[in-house]
């Protein structure tokens, strides 16, 4: 199940600049062709997470890298299996196993394009 | 809208493969099973030496002893690096096309322990050829045409 990634808006922008979203750049081509290098997106890390979202979340073993990947399934003790949209160019929870929940760090709800004015 | 991101700088998501990603390439293997090719070779071609100079008797035994020792890191690295492969490159979509991955893998790690278990240009071959076919797959899956080599 793959959640669209709908475009930030003006409310997204407010809740940024109040601190509530952190902005994230991609990197790599894992996430194609929902996100290509170099995008940005806005992450909430107070959402619920639910199976299709796209989240951030620390690498299991390096954990100073942010991952960006997509939920697939959730399972039982709150653990993420995480895949990537394009599974020819990756690794993710097929190579690292599932991730336990204090390591999503949030939901992705937008892609972010500065400049642009709302439709 | 966001104008006053255009010069931030954010935080990285990585999209990538397991970082640092993506450099992979049968060659590694090809490389170390090359080397236990040649050091069962050496070790079959190695005469003991006659009589009874001790000289050259322990001449002879550590000849002999660093050539297994090097065969037996060689074939230990031979493995390691198909083992990367295997688990590392190869994704499900891949074992699709080539329902032979698994196996071929298989044959590929026990070969890598027979070469050392004993002194036989059969294994050997059998190492080589199943390294070969990983070669052609890989450059396959990889779109390349990349032509098999040996370097010795």
């Amino acid at each position: 199940m793959r959640n669209e990634l709908r475009e930030a808006n003006r409310r997204d922008e407010a809740a940024f600049n109040a601190g509530l979203r952190e902005i994230y750049r991609v990197a790599g081509d894992s996430m194609r062709p929902t996100l290509k290098e170099g995008e940005l997106v806005l992450m909430n890390p107070h959402a619920a997470l639910r199976i299709g979202d796209i989240v951030v979340a620390r690498h299991p073993f390096k954990k100073s890298v942010r991952l960006i990947k997509r939920i697939a399934e959730i399972l039982p003790g709150e653990r993420y299996v995480l895949l990537s949209d394009n599974l020819e160019e990756s690794a993710d929870s097929r190579q690292f196993g599932a991730i336990p929940a204090k390591d999503i760090l949030g939901r992705v709800e937008a892609r972010v394009k500065p400049g642009t004015e709302e439709n | 809208m966001f104008e006053n991101l255009k010069e931030m700088n954010f935080e990285i998501a990585e999209a990538h493969c397991d970082a640092p990603c993506g450099v992979y390439d049968p060659a590694q293997a090809r490389v170390e099973a090359e080397s236990v090719v040649q050091l069962t070779k050496k070790i079959l071609d190695l005469k003991r030496p006659e009589g009874d100079d001790a000289a050259a008797h322990l001449a002879y035994q550590n000849t002999l002893t660093r050539f297994i020792q090097i065969k037996e890191t060689r074939a230990d690295l031979a493995k390691h690096h198909l083992l990367v492969l295997w688990t590392d490159y190869f994704k499900p979509p891949h074992l699709e096309k080539y329902p032979e991955l698994h196996e071929l893998f298989w044959k590929a790690a026990k070969e890598c322990s027979y070469v050392k278990q004993e002194v036989s240009t059969e294994h050997c071959e059998a190492l080589m050829g199943h390294i070969k076919r990983i070669h052609e797959i890989f450059w396959e899956t990889k779109g390349k045409d990349v032509a098999w080599y040996t370097a010795s």
